[in-house]
């Protein structure tokens, strides 16, 4: 051992390895280090979530919900943040926090989406999965704001084994700037999305129009059916938990092969409130828990130890672990630590109509939507802003709620708006946001939580980029919507402040240099080499691709090196 | 696994046929009857519901389901505070129309009678948000989300199984629920 755990009852507190949180990218690195042999421990502050026993609305009606699946009033006033979510409903609400419990300090508007507890928010992710291209990885030492130490080449493999358990449905669409993973079949499009594709590309050379990717079961191969998890039945009530295990979530896959090995340790109710430096070894020997529910503090040790408490609980953790060595934070020897956050930019998005196509139809609910990726930017600079954005969209026909507009009362009223109503057709941006310096976190001076630890303070912003941006995006999405042949287009800024996107980034940067970063290539603290940061908190940039498949892949390549690095002795 | 697979194994997980049950007759009767509202008004909106979405040869309609009960309920919990007194303000202009244009009140009318006066109603220009748009939004809601509603009136399908893309559609082929 290396650490010198000096608490009475040390011994039944030290395992091989700590890993905080149990949301997408603990799961992965708990069941990496489990499979690989070490006795781990995860801490997780919420409450347990069992998988199947506790989606207690996964296979509810729509007649079962009181409020017909809406919100109260009462529990929207008493969660102003957490109500903005889409994904926040009746049937969803449990797997979200209190706003009230988990206050924080917005320097600046930013919307903070947490889900507290056993598999995080794997339970309530849009489970859309594209792997980044080298454009991406490229992409800020391009443009000057940043340098990724790691390359697509060195990922790639990380991508395959992830994909290959989690289960990833898509095309292979053969695009150099959203390469083809390990897929399972994909989706189906619609006769207007077809439609939609066919006059898109004939138009405009170089967009492409593709399914979307996602992480669901569409034909379950061994090893997923070996994990208990079966094929997708398109209910698409995904955010209740799926009681099939059709996608992917903490519960339904990695949590239980870690516990399968026997090596597994899981901690509910466990708030890690810092990570313990020793200054004798000069790495981290374990970590101070606070009770959730009894508030009593207990540590535990081991010799490596994984961040993964989801992006800005990540960066107050480690601005939270303070010791002789890292007054500022642990590793934070440059005052970087908490920097460069950054986010995805949704704020645009087109809606329109389509006339004909009045025979046709679909039946299930897609988990998906159409993709196009990023054409903006991707091999040399082309526009007035920098970086681009994916294009997510859709069509389907109105349902009754085409009656809620429709003049009429009786039995020839009810007879119309039951039948499928007019066409119509979405698009929305996700767009690459410039990590700046000024775009930060830091832990409140004078307000603490109720567990005693300082609260974060958010200051993050758009920028005159993220403006330039989205207005090319609407003017784009409207001369493609135009050559579609849609009537009636209506192109819209939300404002929704960052957060909303619920893809925060940043922090705790990879990079080669020790001075400019946080982390080296392979997710340690330069400063600290047993503490690995694999959540959204590592990203040196956003992409426009959906992040979490990212975080899997490094949290598996880092817990493989973390392995191999215990065996030959250097941690 | 296909889909009756899917079924039996989720079944035997989640212990639950239970699960599977309904509330009872799966409509909003199960609802607490509200306070603050009296059984004549209830009955009214109930009836009002009724006209907006009636019995048809396939499917039962908004009176079946409790509707008033529903409309009160997700006004008062879901809606604005003012959702309440529009409710209100609209029953009220509504029986007074019925008694201009039929002498009578509006439960004492005819079907087809009931319908002229929602028709003349929701026509009406109105200064400000239309009050019939909440009712009638209100019992769409409350209707096709109800058991009858979304499995008579709609195709409702739990457990579709697969998506697909094209399918065509036929004449008398209803909406789906959701």
């Amino acid at each position: 051992m290396t650490n010198h755990p000096t608490t009475p009852g040390a011994r039944e507190h030290t395992f091989d390895a700590i890993v905080i949180g149990s949301g997408i990218s603990g799961g992965w690195a708990a069941k990496e280090l489990c499979e690989a042999g070490l006795r781990t421990l995860v801490l997780e502050r919420g409450r347990d979530v069992k998988h199947r026993d506790d989606y207690p609305t996964a296979l509810k009606n729509p007649w079962e919900f009181p409020h017909r699946n809406k919100t109260p009033r009462a529990v929207v006033t008493a969660n102003p943040i957490a109500k903005k979510c889409y994904a926040f409903d009746e049937a969803s609400a449990h797997f979200f926090v209190k706003d009230d419990e988990h206050p924080y300090v917005q320097d600046r508007p930013f919307d903070w989406i947490r889900g507290y507890q056993v598999g995080g928010k794997s339970l309530i992710w849009a489970r859309q999965t594209q792997r980044w291209s080298r454009f991406d990885f490229e992409g800020p030492a391009r443009d000057g704001f940043g340098e990724w130490p790691i390359t697509y080449d060195e990922l790639a493999p990380w991508y395959s084994h992830v994909e290959r358990f989690a289960g990833i449905s898509g095309n292979y669409d053969g695009l150099e700037t959203l390469p083809d993973g390990e897929f399972l079949p994909a989706w189906e499009m619609n006769d207007v999305e077809k439609h939609a594709q066919g006059k898109i590309m004939g138009a405009f050379p170089g967009r492409h129009v593709i399914q979307g990717r996602c992480a669901h079961l569409t034909a379950p191969q061994p090893q997923h059916l070996a994990q208990n998890r079966g094929q997708c039945q398109a209910r698409n009530l995904c955010y209740r938990g799926c009681p099939f295990g059709a996608y992917f979530s903490s519960n339904s896959a990695t949590l239980p092969a870690a516990a399968a090995t026997g090596r597994l340790t899981l901690r509910p109710h466990s708030v890690v409130e810092s990570i313990l430096h020793d200054p004798v070894t000069g790495r981290a020997s374990g970590v101070r828990v606070i009770d959730a529910q009894t508030k009593q503090v207990t540590e535990f040790f081991a010799r490596v130890i994984f961040a993964n408490a989801s992006c800005l609980n990540t960066n107050l953790l480690l601005l939270n672990s303070t010791s002789a060595r890292f007054p500022a934070g642990l590793g934070n020897d440059h005052g970087l630590l908490g920097r460069y956050v950054a986010f995805h930019n949704y704020r645009g998005s087109l809606s329109a109509s389509v006339e004909g196509f009045e025979d046709s139809y679909y039946s299930g609910r897609r988990p998906t939507q159409l993709m196009m990726p990023n054409f903006r930017n991707v091999r040399k600079q082309e526009t007035d802003f920098q970086r681009g954005y994916m294009v997510f969209f859709g069509a389907s026909r109105a349902g009754w709620q085409q009656g809620n507009y429709a003049p009429g009362v009786g039995a020839a009223f009810k007879d119309r708006i039951t039948r499928p109503g007019p066409w119509g057709i979405y698009m929305m941006m996700q767009g690459e946001t410039v990590p700046r310096k000024e775009n930060h976190v830091r832990l409140s001076a004078d307000r603490k939580d109720a567990w005693g630890i300082p609260q974060l303070v958010t200051s993050i912003g758009y920028d005159d980029n993220d403006e330039k941006l989205m207005r090319d995006f609407l003017a784009r999405g409207q001369e493609m919507l135009e050559a579609v042949g849609a009537k009636k287009i209506t192109a819209r800024d939300s404002k929704q402040n960052p957060g909303l996107d619920i893809h925060e980034m940043g922090g705790v940067r990879m990079g080669h240099d020790s001075k400019t970063s946080l982390l080296n290539r392979w997710n340690q603290l330069h400063a600290c080499t047993n503490v690995f940061v694999t959540d959204g908190a590592c990203m040196t940039s956003t992409g426009t691709q959906n992040p979490s498949l990212t975080f899997m892949a490094l949290a598996a390549r880092a817990a493989q090196l973390a392995v191999a690095e215990l065996k030959k002795g250097n941690l | 696994m296909n889909r009756r697979e899917a079924l039996r194994q989720t079944a035997l997980a989640a212990g639950a046929a239970t699960l599977w049950a309904s509330l009872p007759a799966g409509t909003w009767a199960a609802l607490a009857a509200p306070t603050a509202w009296s059984a004549a008004d209830e009955a009214l909106l109930t009836l009002i519901g009724d006209t907006i979405i009636p019995a048809t040869a396939a499917s039962p309609g908004a009176g079946s389901v409790a509707i008033g009960r529903f409309i009160i309920t997700q006004a008062t919990d879901c809606y604005p505070p003012q959702s309440v007194e529009i409710l209100r303000r609209a029953l009220r202009e509504i029986d007074d129309a019925s008694h201009q244009r039929f002498n009578q009140s509006f439960p004492a009318l005819a079907v087809a009678e009931r319908e002229q006066v929602l028709t003349a109603y929701e026509a009406a220009p109105q200064s400000g948000a239309h009050p019939f748009r909440l009712i009638k939004e209100l019992t769409l809601l409350g209707y096709f989300t109800s058991e009858p509603g979304a499995t008579q009136a709609l195709r409702y399908d739990p457990i579709p199984g697969a998506y697909v893309g094209s399918v065509k559609l036929g004449p008398s082929d209803r909406s789906w629920a959701l």
